[in-house]
């Protein structure tokens, strides 16, 4: 138990995102982008990015600066932890 | 001391495993049971994501009937030219390679709800802690006079897939030019709100582009308004001028029988005869296996707690997709997926001790008009007042350039295969 409590605030110190939470959206996501990262025409792929750089653009969706109402209408409702989760989750997977 | 993200996934592995030992329902039992009922979008999804997320720790059994699932989300495209007809068939091998689900190829008979089984057609029964249960649709046969499940043959209703997609495509394509093409649209609810206005504007396609541009396509609607009606009939007049006339109850003041036989469909305002085509579209209810295990309500259709898609009635059981009713979500392949998402964190956490969030659903449906000309729905969706409630919605414009609805039809190609590599890759 010990060396799984050490274990877990290890991980959290490198990477900002809860990853449980992070899988848990990611489920939402995956429905329109590949979670191979493969790019398809109509939706990019989101896989491997920087963290700062992915939150960037979900804020402008969220804020409505970029304007696809389908990614606007998905990340209307996440909250910045649930952005730093995806964040965290999408750039782990490869 | 450096860890790498490897060992950190099999240490909260081995952590859930400890967890396990502890929950209620497994005391006693090798591996806690998971049975889910239909290989659909519901269906196979759960049984997927159950799987995957619980790493074996947790047993999965898909009984589907189907050895392919031929979808009914993009059979209108198909209809219309747009796909061939191998794009939207799929089969659960990886299912079983990747995930080990064991895929029983058989139908579910009957859930016996006290012994917590469910029988199989080829005798055998089933145990399962938990059950998932998303088996679409039933059609009504007697909701339309005159029709029947043999008239099926004769005037199509193609809202379940497979052998009726490919004879309502057959019976398109030999409608001469000048034949008149009749829809009886289907009351509500039903499977996919949008679908019988897409697949008008793909009958109008076909025929436009072979030529038979004197065709008309008459839609008889019980309903007063239809999903994206303003963009469906701003399209139809744009594209297909003087070929589709939409009529609602008040014009046509209801069906009052078919005659399979002779092509004929009645109406209170007009009797159209020798149709080249005439396309029924019934009145729907929930599959069989969950009416018949009382999971279903009056309205033929099961209730569920909007927090986790637990049946109303039986907390050890699930209602996906269609059968179920889902509040302000419509019936749709995107939806049955979000909600098998929900269901198999849920299942997790219960049977496994994983960790479990508030549950968020969404959809998105698009619906192709003409060649680059795309129309989208969509919505956020939580539990909220005792149901599943939008908290966001969205629709696409009448006033949309050229490239916004070029967009939407790849997008709406992009979510057909990110969906179809999410439920059965
Ligand atoms: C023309 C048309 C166009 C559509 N377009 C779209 C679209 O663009 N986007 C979208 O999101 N949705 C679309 N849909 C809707 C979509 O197809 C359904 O909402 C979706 O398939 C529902 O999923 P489900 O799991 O509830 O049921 P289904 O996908 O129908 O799966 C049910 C499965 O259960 C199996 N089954 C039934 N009874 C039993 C039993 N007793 N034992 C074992 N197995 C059983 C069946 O064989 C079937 O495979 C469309 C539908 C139609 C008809
Ligand atoms: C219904 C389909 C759909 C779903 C579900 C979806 N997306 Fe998107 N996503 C799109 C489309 C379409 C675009 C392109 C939008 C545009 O042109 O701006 C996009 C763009 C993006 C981008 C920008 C990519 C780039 O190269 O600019 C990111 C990041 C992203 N999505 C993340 C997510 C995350 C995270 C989720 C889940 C919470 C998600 N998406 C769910 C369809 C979807």
């Amino acid at each position: 138990m010990l060396a799984l409590l050490l274990v877990t605030s290890h991980v959290q110190s490198v990477s900002a995102g809860d990853r449980e939470l992070g899988q848990y959206l990611s489920s939402e996501c995956v429905t329109c982008h590949q979670i191979t990262g493969k790019a398809i025409e109509g939706v990019p792929p989101i896989v491997g990015w920087p963290e700062d750089q992915f939150e960037a653009v979900m804020k402008s969706y969220k804020e409505k600066e970029r304007d696809n109402p389908v990614m606007q209408n998905i990340a209307g409702r996440l909250k910045a932890e649930d952005i730093a989760a995806l964040a965290t989750y999408f750039r782990e997977l490869r | 001391m450096k860890i790498s993200r490897r060992h950190f996934i099999s240490a909260s592995a081995s952590f859930a495993g400890v967890m396990m030992l502890g929950a209620p329902s497994v005391i006693g039992q090798a591996k806690p049971r998971v049975v889910v009922i239909g290989g659909g979008a519901g269906g196979a999804t759960a049984a997927k994501y159950i799987a995957k997320d619980s790493g074996g720790a947790i047993a999965v059994t898909l009984i589907e009937p189907n050895a392919k699932y031929q979808t009914c989300f993009h059979s209108n495209l198909y209809l219309g030219g747009f796909r061939d007809y191998p794009s939207i068939v799929h089969d659960y091998a990886m299912l079983k390679s990747k995930y080990g689900i064991d895929v029983v190829s058989e139908s579910a008979t009957r859930i016996d709800r006290d012994k917590k089984e469910v029988s199989l057609s080829g005798g055998k029964t089933v145990a399962y802690d938990r059950l998932v249960v998303s088996p679409g649709i039933d059609l009504k046969y007697d909701s339309v006079p005159g029709w029947s499940q043999a008239a099926e043959e004769v005037m199509p209703h193609a809202w379940k897939p497979g052998a009726q997609t490919l004879l309502l495509k057959k019976r398109l394509d030999a409608v001469e030019n000048g034949g008149v093409i009749v829809m009886i649209a289907p009351p509500n609810p039903y499977r996919c709100p949008p679908g019988p206005y897409e697949r008008v504007s793909m009958m109008a396609h076909a025929l436009k582009v072979a030529g038979k541009d004197r065709c008309k396509i008459f839609v008889i609607d019980p309903k007063e308004t239809f999903s994206k009606q303003g963009l469906f009939q701003q399209g139809w007049e744009k594209y297909y001028k003087g070929m589709v006339e939409w009529l609602g109850p008040k014009v046509h003041d209801g069906v009052k029988s078919v005659d399979p036989a002779s092509g004929t469909v009645v109406t209170g305002f007009e009797t159209y005869k020798n149709a080249a085509l005439v396309n029924v579209i019934p009145a729907q209810m929930a599959g069989a296996i969950a009416r018949d295990a009382m999971l279903a309500n009056a309205s033929g259709f099961c209730a569920i707690d909007p927090t986790n898609m637990k049946s109303a009635v039986d907390s050890n059981i699930y209602i996906l997709g269609d059968a179920s009713i889902a509040g302000d979500m419509p019936k749709s392949a995107f939806s049955a997926n979000s909600q098998a998402k929900v269901a198999a964190l849920m299942i997790r956490g219960e049977l496994a001790g994983a960790r479990t969030f508030d549950a968020r659903y969404s959809n998105t449906c698009w619906s192709l008009i003409e060649t680059d000309d795309c129309v989208k729905v969509g919505g956020a969706y939580e539990a909220k007042d005792g149901k599943i409630t939008a908290s966001s919605t969205f629709v696409s414009k009448t006033d949309e350039t050229p490239d916004v609805r070029k967009q939407s039809q790849a997008e709406n190609m992009a979510w057909y295969a990110g969906i179809s590599a999410d439920i059965f890759t």
